[in-house]
């Protein structure tokens, strides 16, 4: 656990830009001109929604965030191969 | 203490390359050039906050591993499948293409590229860029964008 105040603040600054992050990559989401730019900016999304979970696990000090980081991070892949497959061959399988 | 520095100045490292990822996203010109700088938020960024959050706790520091190797190799996967699907619905936007770059700038010499180049290449290059044409052309379905 940390016990210094300087460390608790410097990880509560970083976990809040990080979240602040999320503003301009979800502007690609909505702007994207195409299928593939969207997907991709979903992608980076979900890569920040990893590390603010694990910025997330060292403000609680609970390591069950931690997993929940590796579960999202593998339905993310499984979602994004899905998606891409989808966009580019018309069918998943 | 020396591990809380290092830590919060991991993950100092993690935030700065997570923000140039993000820069970079928003402004470059077509996709493949996004996903290269996507591809920097999902090694450098998130590492950085992986050693980061390893160094201030570090009984979690089995899990936050596993993380690593997982998004390791993960996410050139995911990177490829993207572009793949950029490649075969070929959709590529250039979004810079109409404010081409300034040739002549204070106190710089602007060279001509093409007065450095031999004719021949240029020749080579101009028959390149047709081939390819070509074969786009061919290769092209049309029943793609339905």
């Amino acid at each position: 656990m940390i016990e210094s105040p300087v460390a608790q603040t410097a990880i509560q600054l970083i976990l809040l830009a990080l979240v602040s992050l999320l503003i301009p990559a979800s502007y690609r989401v909505i702007a994207g001109p195409t299928l593939p730019d969207r997907l991709q900016a979903v992608d980076l999304i979900t890569t920040l929604l990893i590390g603010i979970i694990v910025m997330l696990a060292l403000v609680e000090g609970t390591q069950v965030f931690v997993d929940m980081a590796i579960a999202l991070a593998a339905f993310a892949f499984v979602g994004t191969i899905s998606i891409a497959r989808y966009i580019s061959e018309g069918r998943v399988y | 203490m020396i591990l809380e520095m290092l830590g919060v100045a991991a993950l100092f490292f993690g935030l700065c390359f997570c923000a140039v990822g993000v820069v970079g996203v928003i402004r470059l010109p077509d996709c493949l050039t996004r996903l290269h700088a996507s591809g920097k938020v999902a090694t450098l960024g998130l590492f950085g906050l992986l050693v980061g959050a390893a160094l201030l706790m570090p009984s979690t520091s089995l899990r936050l591993l596993a993380l690593g190797l997982f998004v390791l190799l993960t996410s050139p996967v995911a990177t490829h499948s993207i572009a793949a699907s950029v490649y075969r619905r070929r959709e590529i936007v250039d979004e810079l293409e109409a404010a081409p770059a300034p040739i002549e700038s204070e106190g710089i010499v602007a060279v001509d590229v093409t007065a450095v180049l031999s004719q021949s290449r240029i020749q080579d290059i101009i028959e390149a860029q047709e081939r390819a044409r070509r074969h786009h052309r061919r290769s092209a379905r049309p029943d793609r964008d339905k």
